[in-house]
């Protein structure tokens, strides 16, 4: 589900059934030589994010990108999320991130870090082939933390 | 020239009324053409997507095709990209739609290696019969849902999706 108004109905009615968080984690980097890349990045984030909703649609809640700036303190924003994914009741958290720092932070949990593939002069039909390939790794991970 | 002339009140007379008549037809004709235009609709049962998968390679084990179209939602137009899962049974093609009857989550084919015959949701283990009837047990409480779908110069077309009529 998506975090949008309509799905939070449904969402608040099957609660037991939704039991899994999907947060994206999103680098702004704003500089002239980082402008690219993270706006590159961004969008192969929301594009496998969707495809994955898509797929799990009944039970994870997909949440908008957490976005922070390349100084952010991330071992205090993974404290901040991760409580209050605590306190909402979800029964597994996952991040997903292309930012290569969160893989120093040791406190959080589930984070999947993938490098950006730029997709941006890719045609249609081979960016959805693409981002399939991208799917199909990342849905076994889903799996293993369900079973 | 003829002999029979026209009183001054004869064609008053004329006048009159093909002048009411007109009028008359003024007024008639948009009432009457609002009151059939439901029948001269066109209707969209032609709205088939074609997709580039070749009918004669489908065979009775389901496979995923994939079909896009244009979807509008408020001012945001953006291209969908749904699929169908796809079989003979005879000659007869029949597209079941992948959404879980439970939450809306993508059925797989034979996605539980246990069940090879059957439609497996990943996310609460719902399943499926071929035919997309529901199996009792599993959270899906109705059969998946059933695409129309013809054949168009060698090609699978998928058109509305409907209730299942297989099972």
């Amino acid at each position: 589900m998506h975090f949008i108004g309509k799905d939070m109905d449904q969402y608040l009615s099957q609660k037991d059934y939704v039991d899994t968080a999907v947060v994206p984690l999103l680098q702004l980097d704003l500089s002239e030589a980082g402008l690219k890349s993270s706006a590159g990045a961004s969008e192969y984030l929301q594009s496998l994010t969707a495809l994955l909703e898509k797929q799990f649609k009944g039970r994870i809640l997909l949440f908008p990108p957490l976005a922070y700036t390349k100084s952010a303190d991330r071992s205090r924003l993974s404290k901040e999320i991760s409580d209050e994914m605590e306190k909402a009741g979800f029964k597994h958290v996952f991040y997903m991130t292309t930012d290569a720092e969160w893989r120093s932070v040791e406190e959080m949990k589930n984070v999947l870090w993938l490098p950006a593939i730029p997709t941006e002069h890719m045609d249609k039909n081979f960016k959805q082939s693409v981002m399939e390939d991208q799917l199909r790794q990342v849905l076994p991970l889903f799996l293993k933390e369900w079973s | 020239m003829s002999n029979n002339r026209v009183s001054r009140r004869q064609f008053l007379g004329y006048t009159l009324t093909g002048v009411g008549g007109f009028m008359a037809a003024g007024m008639l004709m948009p009432m009457v053409r609002f009151a059939v235009d439901p029948v001269l609709q066109q209707k969209d049962g032609g709205d088939f997507v074609l997709t580039d998968q070749r009918a004669e390679d489908i065979t009775e084990e389901p496979v995923r095709v994939d079909f896009s179209f244009e979807q509008t939602d408020a001012w945001y137009v953006s291209e969908v990209t749904n699929s169908a899962w796809v079989y003979k049974e005879g000659d007869k093609l029949i597209a079941l739609s992948p959404v879980c009857k439970h939450l809306g989550c993508t059925v797989n084919w034979a996605g539980d290696p246990e069940q090879p015959t059957q439609f497996f949701c990943p996310c609460h283990a719902g399943r499926y019969e071929k035919n997309g009837q529901n199996i009792a047990g599993t959270p899906p409480l109705g059969p998946l849902d059933e695409y129309e779908v013809q054949e168009q110069d060698g090609y699978v077309a998928i058109g509305a999706v409907r209730l299942n009529t297989l099972v």
